[in-house]
């Protein structure tokens, strides 16, 4: 033991930890974009993982695709019924689009609520599994910036954190990063009520929403989406259901437990939304 | 040559760690079970043993830093980490050298150490608040057992890719 702390060692342990602080201080501020030298090791981390990926993607895409013919004739049946009806709505939503563009255009407004997505595939987890955070396969190179939301199917579940060229590192709602005072709204009977993100509950497994004015009468299966008043997140992208209302411990405002849509234990396929850049100038 | 060998199974070995992480977490009876694979970190202690020192520190900075720019959210972790773990080791081996079962055990306890050490820095951060028991019960024991089956392989190829098999092992 005493070789370990003879008096060099001693000082590059210390003089280490001074940078570990200094990093750790580095990477809990809130910075806007990536340096060149993050994104090139990461690309280059997430490049060679592709490559090496790539066989064993493709052996499991043939388990699957073995196991989803069985059932194959039933669900095509079910499609075809589903289909039948779509060319009228393709119809019907084209139409109403282009109306609404019009109109819109006539009025000289921009929607908050408009936005494009870029589809990315997940293409890792940390190993350490402490922080839910993954990296998608997209990167500045295909638009991607950081602050964009990042959506599953069902409903918002992170933020972009770090845009590479050709990956994204994206933090989870559930991490306490990203949740930083993300405004929401709550529609309850068709009227907004705002409020933000507190913290994550890991032993409910429930979004806290803080900072909802008294009285507001918000009902369980009230529905919890974006606000679109902070940062590059678009109106209206779901997050979630309200489960229970509470008082805050002053009587000030309520806390809204939320039981969130997008399934945050197995994401494999993302949607990074684009907010509309006419609608954020003012 | 030994050095590109070494460097690149360290690189093989990160994506071990990646594909293992997939599994995880599963449910068991109602609790998700966390295995954290750490094939990358056994594999730089025992180059560290088996090879060089030097070696190990610098793979460890470079894979360290390579891992904190992929998927840390807290960047310095893992190098500081891996660097201090090496040197830890290194002191360690000085007292009991080329006994196999207590090289097994100084490494699965570092392993050990290393995820308790994370844990501890998320928590003085305060971006987990897992209770203690809660973490030695699901992660610590399950990732233990997870590692130990890994040493095996990793051993073997720590073993091949080092020249104490020229050393020791001549006529095999």
């Amino acid at each position: 033991m005493n070789r370990l702390f003879n008096r060099n060692r001693m000082l590059i342990i210390l003089f280490g930890i001074i940078i570990l602080i200094i990093l750790i201080g580095f990477s809990i501020s809130d910075r806007s974009s990536t340096t060149k030298a993050e994104q090139f090791t990461a690309d280059a981390a997430a490049g060679s993982q592709m490559i090496i990926d790539a066989p064993l993607n493709f052996a499991g895409s043939i388990f699957t695709s073995i196991r989803q013919s069985f059932n194959a004739v039933e669900e095509n049946e079910r499609l075809k019924a589903q289909l039948e009806m779509l060319p009228q709505m393709q119809a019907d939503l084209e139409r109403l689009e282009t109306e609404n563009e019009e109109l819109r255009e006539a009025l000289e407004v921009s929607s908050k609520q408009s936005y494009e997505s870029i589809n990315a595939r997940v293409i890792s987890r940390s190993p350490d599994q402490w922080l839910d955070n993954f990296t998608i396969d997209k990167g500045e190179a295909d638009g991607i910036n950081e602050g964009m939301a990042v959506m599953t199917t069902e409903g918002l579940i992170g933020t972009v954190a770090r845009a590479n060229g050709g990956s994204s590192y994206v933090e989870m709602l559930t991490t306490s990063v990203s949740q930083n005072n993300l405004s929401v709204e709550i529609m309850h009977e068709g009227n907004p009520i705002y409020g933000n993100i507190r913290e994550y509950d890991t032993e409910r497994n429930l979004l806290v929403i803080e900072n909802i004015k008294n009285r507001s009468g918000l009902a369980r299966g009230d529905e919890v989406l974006t606000s679109g008043l902070v940062g590059d997140y678009p109106e209206g992208l779901l997050i979630g259901t309200v489960v229970e209302v509470q008082n805050d411990e002053y009587g000030l405002s309520q806390n809204a437990y939320v039981q969130m849509k997008g399934n945050v234990d197995d994401v494999d396929v993302v949607f990074v939304i684009e907010r509309n850049p006419e609608s954020m100038e003012e | 040559m030994r050095a590109i060998i070494i460097f690149l199974f360290s690189f093989l070995l990160m994506y071990v760690d990646f594909l293992f992480a997939e599994f995880s977490p599963m449910t068991l009876g109602g609790v998700e079970v966390y295995f954290v694979p750490r094939a990358l970190l056994m594999f730089i202690l025992l180059v560290s043993v088996y090879a060089s020192p030097q070696m190990s520190v610098l793979l460890s900075v470079v894979f360290g830093a390579m891992l904190d720019l992929y998927i840390g959210s807290i960047y310095g972790i893992h190098t500081f980490g891996m660097v201090a773990f090496v040197l830890f080791m290194h002191t360690a081996f000085r007292v009991f050298h080329k006994d196999f079962v207590a090289m097994a055990f100084v490494v699965l306890f570092l392993i050990l150490f290393y995820d308790m050490y994370i844990f501890f820095i998320y928590r003085l951060l305060d971006m987990v608040n897992l209770p203690a028991f809660d973490y030695l019960a699901l992660r610590a024991a399950p990732s233990l057992l997870l590692n130990a089956l890994i040493f095996i392989l990793v051993f073997i190829i720590a073993l091949k890719t080092s020249r104490i098999r020229k050393e020791v092992l001549p006529k095999h």
